[in-house]
């Protein structure tokens, strides 16, 4: 099996991160799904490393940084792309949405949705290795979260690499807006349903996330210092899927509802292009 | 075709049973619409009866929306459970006289009221006397659970054996949208949703009471009402413990032979 835990140390950037740097930007700005990176980055550092320029890139270009989301987490989804191991990506502040907002149509490129337990937290992580202390103490509460990942690779055709490197497959999240302490809520064994016109398109619950919605959590802690971009407090943590994810369409109206934090809603415009 | 033999082909269907062995479908040789399935399965029933089994409750099936929508229908589908397919709680289950089981976890009702025909939610969640975390195991007697609905209700939902663990006060328990999980040796090997149960289990007591009112028969006080699947059916191991673990509702316990 593969680790796929970044380390401290990534490779030099080279031409060929240059190269999957500039494919994905291209794909990025132009709205069209481009060919796999793999070819360009076949191994998880130098992967990480194309993310890492991508978030210098956009950071420089004034984009803020609101979060990390974590990504394969299903057991099912790691046995699908080979690996032993989730992975993250970065969470930027325009990609959040509140409750019950409508997402423009063509917003995310190959959109999907599944609904997660978001967590925001209240101090910085900077530990080497983490506790679950900690990470309780540091978790001011949670939020129920549905994200709409997006693929910029043609029809989500990725290996690993390819979806470290394109940011982990992010697109847009969308939280709840009820805070709800840690203490009051079983995340190990909350019920999640996501629903279309009253039709469950995807239910779970938290075990389905590592086994723990916190261990995930907890694995993104000790990972991101490795990266040396530690969580800080103000961060949004969305940790991993509850239930398998969904292709989305436009005019969808997506709810979730996570038991013990609620429910959570986002809808997406109908496609009005050839009208316009 | 042949017209349908009903005790015959209930026949066919125990003994596959009682052998451990698979059977060609029904409907391969013999034309059935649903109410002859019923038919055949009250015979399979009756014939358990007559060896000394008795009927202790239902169990629903076909009771998410992926499933009616992969079986073509749209409504759901019962099978009867007698005594001798309760495993106790804690207890062990050799599954060398099964063909090929697998296991989902449930959500299951204690009655306390009879019911029968159309009820509203109120009196579903009145007729509760309990509620508990429960698990079923399944055995097609057919080949690769590959059947028609009208082969499957013949033969009885693909019902083996279900247990429960110690039931709740039905009072302050959220049934909507608990979590469930298959523990194998401790590792989880699925996990979902109540809510994955027609939206919310108490629908499925809702429907068994309307199925019983079709059938003419009753849900008598002290049934048990299997609700339906909150994940899809997973093998059932050999040699392994099992914990069927539900939010609030601690956890069902099974050793397999």
């Amino acid at each position: 099996m593969i680790d796929t835990s970044p380390v401290s140390d990534p490779p030099r950037p080279g031409t060929a991160v240059d190269a999957a740097v500039a494919r994905l930007l291209e794909a990025h700005a132009t709205r069209t799904p481009c060919a796999p990176v793999r070819d360009l980055v076949d191994d998880i550092d130098t992967a990480y490393a194309v993310q890492d320029r991508l978030t210098e890139h956009w950071l420089a270009e004034g984009r803020r940084l609101s979060g990390r989301k974590i990504g394969l987490t299903s057991p099912a989804v790691q046995h699908q792309l080979g690996v032993d191991a989730p992975d993250f990506g970065m969470l930027y502040a325009d990609m959040a949405v509140p409750d019950s907002a409508e997402i423009p149509a063509g917003t995310v490129q190959q959109a999907r949705a599944e609904a997660e337990v978001a967590l925001v937290l209240e101090a910085d992580l900077t530990h080497e290795r983490h506790t679950v202390a900690d990470l309780l103490r540091a978790t001011a509460f949670a939020l129920p979260a549905v994200e709409v990942c997006g693929s910029r690779i043609r029809d989500w055709d990725i290996t690993l690499t390819d979806t470290v490197a394109d940011n982990a497959s992010s697109g847009l999240y969308v939280l709840g807006s009820r805070p709800v302490p840690l203490r009051d809520v079983d995340l190990r064994l909350a019920g999640m349903v996501l629903e279309r016109r009253g039709e469950q398109i995807s239910t779970g619950a938290g075990t389905a996330c590592l086994g723990h919605p916190l261990t995930a959590a907890l694995w993104l802690a000790d990972a991101l210092v490795r990266l040396g971009r530690p969580l800080r407090a103000g961060d949004t943590v969305l940790t991993g899927a509850l239930g398998p994810m969904v292709p989305v369409a436009p005019g969808d109206v997506l709810q979730a509802r996570i038991d013990g934090l609620g429910d959570v809603r986002v809808a997406f415009a109908p496609d009005t292009a050839e009208e316009a | 075709m042949n017209q349908p033999n009903i005790a015959a082909l209930a026949e066919t269907l125990d003994d596959a049973t009682r052998s451990a062995r698979t059977t060609a479908r029904l409907t391969d040789t013999t034309p059935l619409d649903i109410p002859t399935a019923y038919a055949v399965q009250r015979a399979g029933i009756d014939r358990r009866r007559a060896r000394g089994e008795s009927l202790i409750g239902v169990k629903m099936g076909f009771t998410s929306r992926a499933k009616m929508a992969q079986m073509g229908v749209d409504d759901v589908i019962w099978g009867l459970l007698t005594d001798a397919m309760l495993v106790e709680d804690g207890g062990v289950l050799d599954t060398g006289g099964l063909i090929h089981p697998r296991i989902e976890p449930e959500i299951a009702f204690l009655l306390g009221r009879p019911l029968s025909g159309r009820i509203s939610p109120a009196e579903a969640a009145r007729a509760v006397a309990g509620v508990a975390v429960a698990y079923e195991v399944l055995d097609s007697r057919y080949e690769d659970f590959r059947f028609t609905l009208p082969d499957v209700i013949a033969d009885n939902a693909s019902a083996a054996h279900f247990g429960n663990a110690p039931w709740h006060d039905p009072d302050g328990v959220h049934l909507g949208n608990l979590g469930l999980t298959v523990e194998v040796d401790g590792r989880p090997v699925a996990t979902g949703s109540s809510a994955a149960v027609l939206g919310h289990p108490l629908r499925s007591l809702t429907a068994a009471a309307r199925l019983a009112g079709d059938a003419g028969v009753v849900l008598e006080p002290g049934f048990v009402v299997l609700a339906g699947a909150a994940t899809a059916a997973v093998p059932l191991p050999a040699n392994a413990h099992l914990r069927i673990a539900g939010a609030g509702l601690g956890a069902a316990e099974v050793t397999t032979r």
